[in-house]
């Protein structure tokens, strides 16, 4: 289980997150949604250490992990993946090297036993095909679902996605969608997906959290969220431009 | 930032040293990727520092030569005297500024990228330390190659320099090339400051392109930043250098 405990985190004195509450059950996904700039990828990296907060404290599977140090912080990152919002993929590797560098470094495979894995993960998410292609000869969604092949490599039981979705044409983003319920449904993966995109949290999530003002301001399964009355939830789901909602930078 | 720079610090050293005593497997770094920066910082700056020093030696010798010719007349000791003040100091000391340029601004700029588009988060979590992976090679590869360009540079500049002299004011290049008043010491101090720049200026470079923030407009400032802050360290290194060479090498009688 996943405990973010009243995080707090500022940048250059501007307060971003002011104390967010969340629980993540095993096996579950979870939409973080809410505006843009508000705190949600902000919320997930300090989970594998990516950031460090200021307040508040994180926990993962009963063990407090916002206190460790980087090198033990490599045994969150092989329990917990990500996969971020612009696919990451570094451009002098191709797509079954860049998916054999996590068997090769925490797993400690050799070069020819991890590319052989590497494959394995690859066809899972369809892939073989574009195994020895370069990242720039590949569209958006198809490096994100190399992106997603490198996630998981490492047998995670918690997976990260930072905004799967975005950028991608309609198709692509369904086929993510497709992928990650089926890393629950199939594999019991537990995941946190950053999104806004609102057909995506209303076919793959099982709850959903909504982040406003740097707290979690609405929590419940996606049929809760849709019936629920607040009006900040309201003008989110039905993404009206007038409401009480204030938009970072507008 | 100061705790970016102790840590870079304390990483690149040890993954040199664990590289150079293990190889491949002490190190995150591949020897491919080690040769790959020696091309890089090496071979891709060597017509940059040889046209520089070049141009440097002739304008430096037509002077001197010009001033000498109307206080004494007496020209047979400039070509000494310009291949020992080359070699401990303007040799290593303007190579390394081109270097700061050229190779401070392409690292600044490669990792700070890296880090605007996530790459170097990336690389944490796929168990990759980012200075290991980034800053090691070239490190390593500036150790070699700030060496060998400062001696082609160095071979560029009395080559245009003895040139220079005889063109325009008929000196003999015999004794132009007169290497005797080189000293033992002269050539420590030029060695020892070519592994102190060129150990400086990737880890200078590496720790501005770590610490950009923000996106294209951070890149643009992590690379000047690494320009200004690599050329100044080249010049303070030069000052407690040139001190600690004069008061142990000169003083010792080397």
């Amino acid at each position: 289980m996943i405990s973010f405990r009243g995080l707090k985190k500022s940048f250059a004195g501007k307060e971003v997150l002011r104390g967010v509450d969340l629980e993540v059950k095993r096996g579950e996904v979870l939409f973080i949604i809410g505006t843009s700039g508000v705190g949600k990828s902000v919320t997930i990296k300090h989970l594998v250490g990516l950031m460090r907060p200021d307040g508040g404290e994180l926990w993962l599977d009963g063990a407090r992990v916002d206190t460790l140090d980087e090198r033990a912080l490599y045994d969150v990152r092989k329990k917990c993946a990500m996969v971020f919002q612009h696919a990451t993929l570094f451009d002098s590797m191709t797509l079954l090297e860049n998916v054999a560098l996590p068997l090769r470094k925490h797993r400690k495979l050799s070069e020819r036993a991890a590319e052989t894995e590497a494959m394995r993960y690859l066809e899972m998410v369809h892939m073989q095909s574009f195994a020895h292609s370069y990242p720039a000869e590949l569209g958006d969604g198809t490096r994100k679902r190399a992106a997603i092949a490198r996630a998981l490599t490492v047998g995670p039981e918690y997976v990260l996605f930072d905004e799967p979705t975005t950028g991608l044409d309609p198709v692509s983003a369904r086929r993510i969608d497709k992928l990650i319920r089926e890393l629950a449904d199939e594999q019991k993966m537990t995941s946190i997906v950053v999104s806004h995109d609102l057909t995506s949290i209303f076919s793959v999530a099982d709850r959903v959290a909504l982040l406003y003002r740097g707290v979690v301001h609405a929590v419940g399964t996606p049929a809760e969220i849709r019936a629920s009355q607040d009006p900040v939830v309201q003008q989110f789901i039905h993404g009206r431009s007038d409401g009480p909602m204030e938009t970072p930078g507008f | 930032m100061i705790a970016l720079s102790v840590d870079v610090l304390e990483k690149t050293f040890a993954g040199a040293i664990r590289w150079l005593l293990r190889g491949r497997r002490g190190a995150s770094i591949t020897r491919g990727e080690v040769l790959r920066q020696l091309y890089q910082i090496g071979n891709r700056s060597l017509l940059f520092v040889c046209v520089t020093l070049g141009f440097l030696g002739m304008v430096l010798v037509f002077q001197t030569c010009l001033q000498v010719n109307r206080i004494t007349g007496d020209l047979s000791q400039v070509g000494a005297e310009f291949i020992k003040i080359l070699v401990h100091e303007f040799g290593p000391s303007l190579t390394a500024m081109m270097l700061a340029t050229r190779v401070g601004a392409g690292i600044a700029a490669e990792i700070g990228s890296m880090v605007v588009t996530e790459q170097i988060d990336a690389l944490r979590m796929n168990g990759v330390d980012p200075v290991d992976y980034l800053i090691v090679p070239r490190f390593l590869a500036s150790l070699v190659m700030t060496g060998a360009l400062t001696t082609i540079g160095v071979g560029a500049a009395i080559l245009m320099g003895a040139l220079t002299a005889y063109y325009s004011f008929h000196l003999n290049p015999v004794v132009f090339l007169d290497p005797s008043h080189v000293r033992l010491g002269d050539l420590a101090t030029g060695v020892m400051k070519c592994a102190a720049y060129g150990a400086a200026v990737p880890i200078v470079a590496g720790i501005c392109g770590l610490a950009a923030r923000g996106g294209s407009e951070g890149v643009g400032t992590a690379t000047t930043r690494a320009v200004i802050s690599a050329s100044f360290v080249v010049i303070l290194l030069d000052f407690f250098l040139s001190g600690f060479a004069l008061f142990t090498f000169q003083r010792g009688g080397l």
